[in-house]
């Protein structure tokens, strides 16, 4: 008869178990006298993952707890990985697009404009401005599709469960714009090295105002259902504070770098597509923390409404695309080219060989040094600001085990 | 004063339980795809019913997945006699390289999306004679004299 | 007939409306929750999807019950019986009307509580007794939850105690009836002493619950089904009807102390009569429609949140306010020359 109790509360620490080896090792697992007649406590190793229904993907956390309190964390990655960046040594530059959709799913669009980038300047194709302005716009989309998404998970994670759907009401109408200028809801093979596979259709104008006209007032209402919340506001403020020099160790971008009080934003800084021509502010936070990086992303949303307005206004005429062949052949070279992706900065690196195939590729997300910040400032919370703190950092794993 | 965000919650939540239900009741509601969906490659016919492939292998050679095989034998008159067309449906993620490939508009992508079988041996079809994958249950508007143009090039040419 | 007939009649009856009361419940849940996020609940099996439930209790019923081979079994195996007979229990004070009811107790809200306390004890087993650390979690978490509310929520009807002066139901009820000065009903939500006295019972009503935005000890988000995540078939049936009947007793509780229990604002207790238990269950379900509003909609409090709220907050209020009303009261009913 197995005794329960030896199931339950483990010996040893993760370090003895042999499949543990950080560079920081764990606090190792107390016997300690609690002061009360004496008791022992022993730390919990649990396991969050990879099927929980809160982490996102799936990302697995083992992680040791004393009672409800962290004391260390580890990520365990790779259960999503389809060797993206081995298939791209394959495929070729016209069809690298594809598998850059399937990284970070949820924003596409923001993968292949990376490819896109890298070849153009690797072959110094100069993209018409019609294509530039169709670029942003549909980038602009795809971020506020998927800042709604992380929106309502992340309300879901505290246990809020009305905005996720009102959330993906509003994502619905952005879908079905993406699906009317691309052909699919979210792989969309649309952007290409040289512009757009094809133009705008007729009266997509009007289905984007629209749906801008209408998401004024439902982004309010979103913010005032969540982040007014009293409740919501406890279980945030405060949480999974970030220092600066901690992100910017861990190399950190996008909306976790911004909140921390740093104001990187590649649109900005190094600017692609039609970002030179468009006036926009860039959120940017104090202290890093939960609440923090939910302004932060907030107010992107409100900025990237603004961004879509002004390409509307501004579209100007032209080709949808470069003349480039058919077949991509690239000569011998190497570049980096990224992308401000709704998760951080999104960046190809290509070393190209002059063959159709690239030689290597390698894909670089934001969301791979969010999961590795965990491990830093996870210890001193509680089990239940995990969730928090994951749910804040917007970790896609698509993109992070590729 | 602690508390208002919380009424003001709970206001907006019942705002929207009163404008109503935004769901399609599939399968018996169903929804119009716009005109680009990409689903599964069907081939198009012309006039008398004959599909226009001549066997080219562009899309074969553009798939990324290799998903389009053709066989053909060629008769003494240079003529292309296309014996099997493989469409591995399976496997196909609808990306539309094969069509915007193909020279003669052969192919097209259908709007049918209701493609699921019981074998997964059911998913490989010959594109041109199989039922299933030649003749979808849903394919866009076809486009003819009359109808609204595409883009807006299209609207300046006519 | 025979006072045990008569007795084990409605001992059945208790059990029946239990069981009715969960029918009808996960229905309304899931039809509730399904409009509050914009789309429709259950719809198709049977008029508005009433079907659901029964179609889904077969299920449950011919489900495997599943027992992994590391749990303690005799705690695994009582847990759900522990969790459910009390919720039975607490039926036995509640006033459905003027005489129907399953016992007049001198001491029913006393009791009523009383039963709702051995509860926490079975989720605690539960929780346990699964080999689990998730579900360890959730039962610790939910042992201290509830067993810290205990007091605020008896210490938050001790004024409505002293105002009537009796702790048994039915008289609590028949106390509301009828008017001050002629026009406003004499229900005791709308007495200006007895609004923090109902926000502190909702709060301390809600954390016994185990209701959002109390419900870390089965929060889906964090711990799948918290302490109950290693049950299936009809032992997991168990917990949740336990749960769906609790809140029945609560949102009855509520109904019977604060909202004139089966009577009808301005009409004559003699004319309500033959409708009173209709009257009583109508309220009783609109207080469970907002308890299921408010799950749509709050995110879930922090467990350490919450415990300090309960210790440091809610129970110096709660006997603070026990004080001045107290105080009040008995002034006032001095200075009025009722004893």
């Amino acid at each position: 008869m197995i005794d329960a109790r030896n199931i339950i509360l483990e010996t040893g620490s993760l370090a003895a178990e042999g499949t543990y080896n950080p560079g920081r090792p764990p606090a190792s697992i107390k016997r300690t006298p609690s002061g009360v007649d004496g008791l022992t406590t022993e730390h919990l190793i649990i396991n969050m993952g990879p099927q929980h229904p809160s982490t996102h993907g799936v990302l697995r956390l083992v992680i040791e707890v004393d009672g409800e309190e962290i004391v260390a964390a580890e990520t365990s990655l790779g259960y999503l990985h389809r060797g993206i960046e081995k298939l791209a040594e394959s495929r070729r530059y016209e069809q690298l697009g594809t598998l850059m959709d399937r990284g970070d799913y949820v924003s596409g669009i923001h993968g292949e404009q990376a490819v896109a980038l890298a070849v153009e300047r690797m072959l110094e194709i100069e993209v018409p401005a019609k294509a530039r302005y169709i670029r942003t716009l549909m980038a602009e989309i795809t971020r506020i599709a998927s800042h709604l998404v992380w929106f309502g998970t992340f309300g879901l994670d505290t246990g809020a469960m009305g905005q996720f759907l009102y959330a993906v009401r509003d994502r619905e109408v952005l879908l079905d714009i993406l699906e009317t200028v691309s052909g699919q809801r979210m792989m969309f093979n649309y952007v290409r090295p040289g512009g757009v596979v094809a133009d705008l259709p007729v009266g997509i104008d009007a289905m984007i105002r629209s749906f801008c006209d209408g998401f004024d007032g439902y982004l309010e209402e979103h913010h005032d259902l969540l982040g007014g919340n009293e409740i919501f506001q406890h279980r945030v403020k405060g949480v999974g504070a970030i220092p600066r020099d901690t992100a910017l160790a861990f190399g950190l971008t996008g909306a976790n770098l911004r909140a921390t009080g740093i104001g990187f934003d590649v649109r900005r800084d190094r600017p692609y597509d039609a970002y030179p021509e468009l006036e926009f502010d860039v959120p940017v936070g104090t202290i890093g923390d939960a609440w923090d990086r939910y302004m932060v992303r907030m107010e992107e949303m409100r900025q990237a409404l603004r961004m879509i307005r002004q390409c509307l206004d501004g579209m100007p005429e032209g080709e949808h695309t470069a003349r480039v062949p058919k077949v991509l052949r690239v000569p011998e070279g190497e570049i980096y080219a990224a992308t401000e992706s709704s998760r951080g900065e999104t960046g190809v690196h290509i070393i190209a060989d002059g063959s159709v195939n690239p030689a290597r590729f390698h894909y670089r997300s934001g969301s791979l040094y969010a999961c590795q910040v965990l491990e830093e400032i996870l210890p001193g919370h509680l089990l239940a600001d995990a969730v928090m703190i994951v749910g804040s950092l917007d970790i896609m794993l698509g993109e992070v085990d590729r | 004063m602690w508390g208002s965000g919380l009424i003001k919650g709970m206001r907006i939540t019942m705002r929207n339980m009163l404008r109503g239900p935004i769901t399609l009741k599939y399968p018996y509601e169903r929804y119009e795809l716009p005109e680009r969906a990409r689903w599964s490659v069907a081939p198009t016919f012309d006039a008398e019913g004959n599909h226009k492939c001549t066997a080219c292998m562009s899309c074969v050679r553009v798939c990324p997945d290799h998903i389009l095989d053709l066989q053909m034998t060629v008769a003494e008159d240079k003529s292309k006699h296309i014996d099997i067309f493989r469409y591995e449906l399976g496997a196909c993620m609808m990306c539309g390289l094969c069509v915007e490939a193909c020279p003669f508009d052969a192919i097209h992508m259908s709007h049918d999306y209701e493609l699921a079988v019981t074998a997964p041996e059911d998913l490989t079809y010959d594109l041109l004679t199989d039922t299933a994958a030649a003749r979808p249950k849903r394919e866009p508007r076809p486009a003819g004299a009359g109808s609204t143009p595409e883009t807006e090039k299209e609207a300046d040419d006519a | 007939m025979s006072p045990l007939l008569v007795a084990l009649l409605r001992i059945l009856a208790a059990l029946g409306l239990m069981l009715f009361n969960g029918v009808i419940l996960i229905w309304m849940l899931r039809r509730v929750l399904g409009h509050l996020h914009l789309r429709y609940g259950p719809i198709h099996n049977g008029w508005q999807g009433l079907l659901q439930t029964p179609y889904d209790v077969l299920k449950l019923l011919t489900k495997e019950d599943v027992t992994p081979s590391a749990v303690d079994r005799i705690l695994f195996a009582l847990a759900p019986a522990v969790v459910f007979t009390p919720s039975l229990l607490a039926y036995a004070a509640l006033p459905f009307s003027g005489t129907w009811k399953i016992t007049a107790l001198d001491t029913g809200l006393l009791f009523t509580f009383a039963a709702l306390s051995i509860v926490p004890i079975g989720i605690l087993m539960a929780g346990w007794a699964s080999a689990n650390k998730w579900s360890l979690l959730g039962g610790m978490r939910s042992a201290a939850q509830q067993i810290a509310y205990e007091v605020p929520l008896l210490l938050s009807v001790l004024p409505i105690v002293m105002f009537a002066g009796t702790m048994n139901l039915g008289t609590i009820v028949e106390a509301q009836s009828g008017t001050w000065l002629g026009f406003i009903p004499r229900w005791n939500i709308l007495f200006p002493g007895f609004w923090p006295t109902f926000v502190l019972f909702w709060i301390a009503g809600l954390v016994e619950l185990n209701a959002t935005p109390f419900d870390m000890s089965e929060a889906e988000s964090e711990l799948v089904a918290g302490f109950a995540s290693e049950y299936s078939a009809m032992k997991f049936g168990l917990l949740f009807l336990s749960e769906f009947s609790n809140q029945f007793v609560i949102s009855a509780l509520g109904v019977t102390l604060f909202f004139g229990g089966w009577m009808l604002p301005w009409v004559p207790v003699e004319l309500v009569a033959p409708f009173a238990p209709f009257i009583f269950m109508f309220k009783v379900y609109l207080g469970i429609f907002v308890i299921m509003w408010i799950r749509g909609t709050f995110p879930r409090v922090r467990i350490d949140q919450l415990m300090q709220v309960g210790w440091k907050w809610l129970i110096p209020i709660n006997l603070a306010w026990i004080i001045v009303f107290g105080t009040v009261w008995k002034l006032f009913t001095l200075g009025q020359g009722v004893s």
